[in-house]
């Protein structure tokens, strides 16, 4: 479904991804984990076009999208909920979860059920039915998470890239987070996850990578890295 | 006090005015963080060419072509000088460019259409009409009334429609707009021609009132630029009453001081809130988070 191969990436003329390949196969949620500054949201970015790779190769459903605007590659079927939220505060939690169809509503006519998915979003968030009208910017930050997931679920899309949907919430919050994801897995959703919370991820992930300064340094099925010595004692901890 | 009244209506036509302007520099703004310091010659081309039409044709007929010309020349302009320094990430090259498309136009035109100053041809009779003993142009209401319609019909625009909604979102978070398939490129130029429009459109409502000429739009272009920073560049409500009160000082001082100072409380007041507010009366300031 999504494949990156042999992806470098970075900022102005500072590589911070140095070739890593990434596999997300139909249906299955794979992971990304690793430290601060390892690379997951710039790899997250390079493939949803926010920012331009430098080198190698993304596909999604077999079209290279490498390199392509976001806009094109979001039309492509890739929705991606950015870390920090990056909800559209002056509008509407309606507006917001509308954009997200965006490429659906224009030319005048609405093509595909963009109000049976907004009341499906709705469904699956009830805070959010409950504050249709609001400012996005009014929101408290649990809230905003389940916007900007929400509003990537509008696309309907073929790969859904989370990036740290938990971060900066409280532990009831971050649970809540991961039950939706769960959720979304249960109904067949391809999934890129990058989380801080590399238990979790793992407990909910069919798949993941460890990022370890830009590369690649295991990776495997969820299960075998959760059991992984040098995984655990880097990126687990004790406490978990 | 019948005189102040007096020096308040005729305040109110020309703050309109330079709200309207001002409104356009908004619209940029707000997408693409840059504005057209041609904001002024715009509006002497939508005149200009205005003016020719009105020989051909009726005034009323006249706009709708106007309004194209000036979409066009916003596409012109944002597509020579204000897209490739977007793309070089340059921070002020806009600046630089804007300001020497504007130089050129302004040249063009001295070309085409002379040095002179002529009059423009009013579409409403020029007898004042008298409202409690005060004096009213027919042209004054029209230039209030067009100035609001402009604004209103892109606020309405912006909260029913989904462009108007994807122009919001561009200005609010440009890359989380591209995220949603918007194309924040084509939002940018959209944005740079209506605002060369809504000056084309001033343009065409204020030259029945002035003097129309190639050198019109360099004052105003200024002015307007000082009511939107006094208003705030992202405050709707800001242009209209820092307009109002940039025209309103205006007329007063010229009438009770001398006409010589007129500009003056107008600039004072500019830097008196870029002393003490400098996101304007009405503006929210913007944290740039890194």
């Amino acid at each position: 479904m999504l494949q990156i191969q042999n992806l470098h990436a970075g900022y102005g003329k500072v590589e911070v991804l140095h070739g890593i390949s990434v596999e997300v196969p139909q249906g299955k949620v794979v992971t990304l984990i690793g430290s601060n500054g390892a690379g997951k949201t710039t790899t997250m970015r390079s493939v949803s076009g926010m920012i331009r790779p430098m080198s190698g190769n993304i596909t999604l459903n077999g079209k290279n999208i490498t390199g392509l605007a976001s806009n094109k590659i979001t039309r492509a079927g890739l929705a991606h909920s950015p870390e920090g939220r990056r909800v559209f505060s002056t509008l509407s939690v309606t507006d917001n979860l509308l954009l997200g169809a965006f490429p659906r509503l224009t030319f005048g006519r609405e093509r595909g059920d963009v109000q049976g998915d907004l009341k499906r979003v709705f469904d699956l968030f009830p805070r959010l039915k409950e504050r249709e009208a609001q400012l996005a910017g009014t929101l408290s930050g649990g809230e905003q998470q389940m916007l900007a997931m929400g509003r990537a679920l509008m696309l309907n899309p073929d790969v859904l890239l989370l990036d740290e949907p938990s971060m900066g919430l409280a532990p009831l919050l971050v649970k809540e987070v991961f039950r939706i994801i769960r959720e979304l897995k249960a109904r067949g959703i391809t999934m890129l996850l990058v989380e801080q919370f590399a238990a979790a991820a793992l407990d909910v992930a069919d798949y993941g990578y460890v990022l370890e300064n830009g590369r690649i340094s295991v990776h495997g099925p969820a299960e075998q890295l959760k059991n992984d010595p040098a995984v655990k004692a880097a990126y687990l901890g004790a406490a978990h | 006090m019948e005189i102040f009244a007096q020096l308040i209506l005729s305040g109110i036509a020309l703050g309109m005015i330079y709200g309207l302007i001002a409104f356009g520099y908004q619209l940029t703004f707000a997408t693409s963080g840059t504005l057209n310091f041609g904001q002024g010659e715009a509006l002497m081309l939508g005149a200009m060419v205005g003016l020719t039409l009105v020989g051909h044709m009726n005034y009323w007929l006249m706009i709708p072509l106007v309004l194209v010309f000036g979409a066009l020349q916003g596409v012109l302009v944002e597509r020579l000088g204000v897209l490739p320094a977007l793309k070089t990430k340059s921070e002020f090259g806009w600046i630089m460019t804007t300001i020497s498309l504007a130089i050129i136009f302004k040249n063009v035109a001295e070309n085409v259409w002379g040095h002179d100053d002529v009059t423009f041809p009013s579409p409403l009779p020029t007898a004042p009409l008298q409202f409690f003993g005060l004096r009213v142009l027919p042209m004054e209401i029209l230039v209030v009334a067009g100035a609001l319609a402009v604004m209103l019909a892109v606020e309405i625009f912006n909260r029913k429609s989904i462009y108007g909604k994807a122009v919001v979102a561009t200005s609010n978070d440009r890359d989380a707009a591209g995220l949603m398939g918007i194309n924040t490129g084509m939002v940018i130029t959209f944005s740079y021609a209506l605002s060369s429009m809504t000056a084309a459109f001033a343009g065409v409502l204020v030259a029945p009132l002035t003097l129309t000429g190639a050198t019109m739009g360099a004052v105003l272009g200024l002015k307007a630029f000082a009511v939107a920073i006094i208003g705030g560049l992202n405050s709707g409500m800001g242009v209209i009453v820092g307009g109002l009160i940039l025209g309103i000082a205006e007329t007063t001082t010229g009438y009770y001081i001398s006409t010589g100072y007129k500009d003056v409380p107008g600039l004072l007041l500019l830097l008196l809130v870029l002393a003490i507010k400098p996101a304007g009366m009405f503006g929210k300031s913007v944290i740039k988070k890194v």
